[in-house]
C-alpha cells in the first residue's frame, strides 16, 4: 500500500514542456484513473511513478519518500503496458516468475505464487505456452499476472484494455474493480476512454496539455465539472453548448436533462428544433436537433420521433451549466450568474 | 467441378518456364557437370583423351596430405572469421543502437570496407602487413607493443588473412543486428527495467533470445561464405607461406589446369561438406531460435 505524490513536476521533451509545475496527490489504496485526449500527459505521469522516464524537475514521492533516485525495479511499483510487453521468447510461467527470480525468491515459494496467481487470472493450463500462441485476452492477462505476482504496492496501467474487443473489455472492466477490491492496493489507470474512467475510478484525473482539469470523483467530475472541457469530455454524448451571446459566456445542459414533447415545454429554457438524425440504442435513443445555427444532442426513453420531425425541447434552470468566454464554470455565486441565466429566459 | 482446360492446366509452368529454365542452366545443370567431371581423368587438350576412373579422384583426395592440410586451414578460417565476426559486430551493434547522429556516422564508416572491392582491401592490407615498412608494424613499435611477421610467417599468416575478412565484413552484420535490435520494442526493457533485472541478465535473457534469428542466419551465411574463401588467400599470400594459408577453394583454383577431374571431385566433397554443416547447425540451434 502506498500514496503517490507529485510535487512541483515538470517533464520537458526536447526542449517542449510536456507537464509544467504539478502537483498532484494519489491517495493510498484508491483507484485513480488518468483520462485525458492522447498527448495530454496521461502516461507521462506514469511512467514518472515506475521510473522509466523520470521527470526533469520536481519530486515524485512514494509513500513520502522521494523515489528520484531509486530504480524501476525497486520502487515496488508494477505496470501493464497497452501492448503487455509481454517477454515473446519465455513461456507464460518464465514470464510470471522472472521478477520473482531476479528478486531471489526461492523455488518453492516461486512455484506456489506462480500457481496460485496463474489460478486467480485463470492461465493454469497455459502455464508452459509461448506468448505467441494466446489470444489478447490471455496476454493481458500475463502481463496482469507478471504484475500481480509481485504483490506490488501501485499498480500501474497504461491503456491495457485498448487492444481488446469491446465485450471483453467490458468483462475486463468488472475483473479490474473486483482485483482491486481484493488487493486493496492503489491502481493507478491511464485511459483516453472516458467510460473506463467513469466505470471504474474512486477518483477521475482529468488532464490536457499537461494541466489537470479537474481532480474528482466520478459523480461529481459529471455533475459539477470545472470547465468547458470537462463538460465536453465526460459524458456519451458529451455536453450540449450554445452561445449565450453576451460577453462570450456559453450555456450547456447534458443530453438527457431536456425534455422533449410534441408541444411546447413550459421549462426554464425551451425551444423548438427539428430532428436532424436518429440512433437507437435500445433502451434509449440519441436524437441530434438543430436549433437555429447549432445542433443540440438528445437522449430519450422515447423512440418514435421521426427525422425531420419538429419537437419541443425544455431544460429546467437547476440542470443548466453557464461557462465564461475563458471556459471556466460560472458558479450560482457569482455576481452575474442570474443576469446570464435571465438571457436564456428568451433563447 | 468444371474440367479444366489445357492452357489452364500448363500456365503456371509456363509462368515459371522462364525462371526454371535459368536455374537449370546456371545452377542444376553446372553442379551435375561438376559432379560428372570429378569421375574422369580429364584432358584439356583433346577431350576425346577423357578417361572415365570412376571413385578414383575421390579415393586420391582423402589420401592426400594437402587436402587436409588445406580442410584445417578452412576449418581454422572459418571458425576464426565466424566467431570474432559474431562477437565483434554483436558489440558495434549494441553500442550503435540508439539513433544518434554521431552513430550514424560511426555505423556508415564501419559499413564502408563492405562497399569496397576485396581485391583492393586486400592489396591495402598487404602493404599495411609489410613487416618491414608496413604501418602496422610501424605503429605497434612506437606504442612498445611487439611486432608481427604478419602474412609472411606460417604462424601469424593464416590470423593475419582473418584479420582482414573480418574487417572487410562486420559493417553488414552490424547493419543486420542493430536493424534486429531496433526492432525490439521498448516496453520490453521498461518491462524487464521494472523487473528489477540486472543488465547482464537482461542481454543474456531478452537482447539475445530475440535477435536470435539474425544471429542464427548470420552463422549460417557466413560459414558458408568463409568456406569458400578464395580472393584474400589468392592476393595476399596465393596459399602460402609453405601451405599455411591454402584454403579448400584456392587449393581446388590449383588444379584448374592440371587436373580438372580432381578438382572437381574436392568441388563435390566441399559442397557435401557445407550441406553437412549446415544440416548439423539446423538441427542443434532450431530449439534455440526463436521466432515469432
Amino acid at each position: 500500500m502506498a500514496s503517490i505524490e507529485f510535487v512541483n513536476v515538470t517533464k520537458e521533451f526536447e526542449k517542449k514542456d510536456i507537464i509544467k509545475d504539478l502537483n498532484l496527490t494519489i491517495k493510498d489504496g484508491t483507484f485513480t484513473v488518468l483520462v485525458g485526449p492522447s498527448g495530454c500527459g496521461k502516461t507521462t505521469l506514469l511512467r514518472m511513478i515506475a521510473g522509466i522516464g523520470p521527470q526533469s524537475s520536481g519530486a515524485v514521492l512514494i509513500n513520502g519518500d522521494d523515489v528520484t533516485a531509486v530504480a524501476p525495479g525497486k520502487r515496488g511499483v508494477a505496470m501493464v503496458f497497452q501492448n503487455y510487453a509481454i517477454y515473446p521468447t519465455m513461456s507464460v510461467r518464465e514470464n510470471i516468475e522472472f521478477g520473482l527470480k531476479n528478486n531471489k525468491v526461492k523455488k518453492e515459494e516461486r512455484n506456489q505464487l506462480v500457481e496460485s496467481i496463474s489460478a486467480a487470472v485463470g492461465l493454469t493450463d497455459y502455464l508452459d505456452r509461448k506468448p505467441s500462441t494466446l489470444s489478447g485476452g490471455q496476454r493481458q492477462r500475463v502481463a496482469l499476472a507478471r504484475a500481480m505476482v509481485k504483490e506490488p504496492s501501485v499498480f500501474l496501467m497504461d491503456e491495457p484494455l485498448s487492444n481488446l474487443d469491446a465485450k471483453l473489455r467490458a468483462q475486463m472492466r468488472l475483473d479490474l474493480i473486483e482485483l482491486h477490491k481484493k488487493l486493496g492496493t492503489t491502481f493507478v489507470y491511464v485511459t483516453h476512454d472516458q467510460v473506463e474512467a467513469m466505470s471504474m475510478a474512486d477518483t477521475i484525473v482529468l488532464m490536457n496539455n499537461g494541466l489537470i482539469q479537474q481532480e474528482a470523483a466520478p459523480e461529481e467530475i459529471y455533475h459539477e465539472p470545472n470547465n468547458l472541457f470537462v463538460a465536453q469530455f465526460i459524458g456519451t454524448p458529451p455536453m450540449n453548448i450554445g452561445e449565450l451571446g453576451v460577453d462570450g459566456v456559453k450555456f450547456g445542459f447534458r443530453p438527457e436533462s431536456a425534455q422533449t414533447s410534441d408541444t411546447p415545454v413550459d421549462e426554464y429554457l425551451s425551444m423548438e428544433g427539428e430532428i436532424a438524425t436518429r440512433e437507437m440504442l435500445g433502451s434509449e435513443t440519441l436524437y441530434q436537433m438543430k436549433y437555429k445555427d447549432s445542433a443540440f444532442m438528445l437522449k430519450s426513453n422515447y423512440a418514435f420521433y421521426k427525422v425531420n420531425q419538429k419537437i419541443h425541447i425544455g431544460v429546467p434552470e437547476d440542470k443548466i451549466y453557464l461557462f465564461d468566454s475563458e471556459g471556466t464554470r460560472i458558479r450560482k455565486d457569482h455576481e452575474r450568474y442570474s443576469s446570464y441565466l435571465e438571457v436564456l429566459r428568451g433563447y | 467441378m468444371k474440367k479444366k482446360t489445357f492452357w489452364e492446366t500448363c500456365r503456371p509452368y509456363v509462368m515459371i518456364g522462364p525462371a526454371m529454365i535459368g536455374i537449370f542452366l546456371f545452377v542444376i545443370y553446372p553442379m551435375l557437370y561438376l559432379v560428372y567431371l570429378s569421375f574422369f581423368k580429364y584432358n584439356l587438350l583433346n577431350s576425346a583423351m577423357s578417361r572415365y576412373v570412376g571413385f578414383e579422384n575421390y579415393i586420391q583426395i582423402f589420401n592426400r596430405p594437402d587436402f587436409y592440410k588445406s580442410l584445417t586451414n578452412t576449418v581454422i578460417y572459418t571458425g576464426g572469421v565466424v566467431v570474432l565476426t559474431m562477437l565483434i559486430s554483436l558489440f558495434f551493434a549494441v553500442w550503435l543502437k540508439k539513433q544518434t547522429r554521431l552513430n550514424y556516422i560511426i555505423q556508415a564508416g564501419i559499413f564502408t570496407p563492405h562497399i569496397i572491392s576485396i581485391v583492393s582491401v586486400s592489396l591495402v592490407w598487404l602493404w599495411l602487413m609489410e613487416p618491414n615498412l608496413g604501418f602496422l608494424n610501424f605503429a605497434l613499435e612506437k606504442l612498445g607493443l611487439p611486432t608481427s611477421q604478419w602474412l609472411q610467417s606460417s604462424k601469424t599468416a593464416l590470423f593475419s588473412i582473418i584479420i582482414v575478412s573480418v574487417w572487410h565484413g562486420i559493417g553488414y552484420y552490424v547493419l543486420i543486428l542493430v536493424a534486429a535490435l531496433q526492432g525490439i520494442s521498448p516496453n520490453i526493457y521498461e518491462a524487464a527495467e521494472l523487473d528489477n533485472t540486472s543488465r547482464f541478465r537482461v542481454f543474456r535473457r531478452i537482447t539475445l533470445p530475440l535477435i536470435s534469428p539474425q544471429m542464427f542466419f548470420i552463422l549460417i551465411i557466413m560459414t558458408i561464405g568463409s568456406f569458400k574463401v578464395f580472393d584474400t588467400v589468392r592476393i595476399m599470400t596465393g596459399g602460402g607461406p609453405n601451405n599455411a594459408t591454402n584454403t579448400l577453394v584456392y587449393y581446388i583454383y590449383g588444379f584448374r589446369t592440371t587436373n580438372i577431374g580432381y578438382a572437381a571431385a574436392t568441388g563435390v566433397v566441399l559442397m557435401v561438406i557445407i550441406g553437412i554443416l549446415t544440416f548439423i547447425y539446423f538441427r542443434l540451434m532450431s530449439k534455440k531460435v526463436h521466432y515469432q
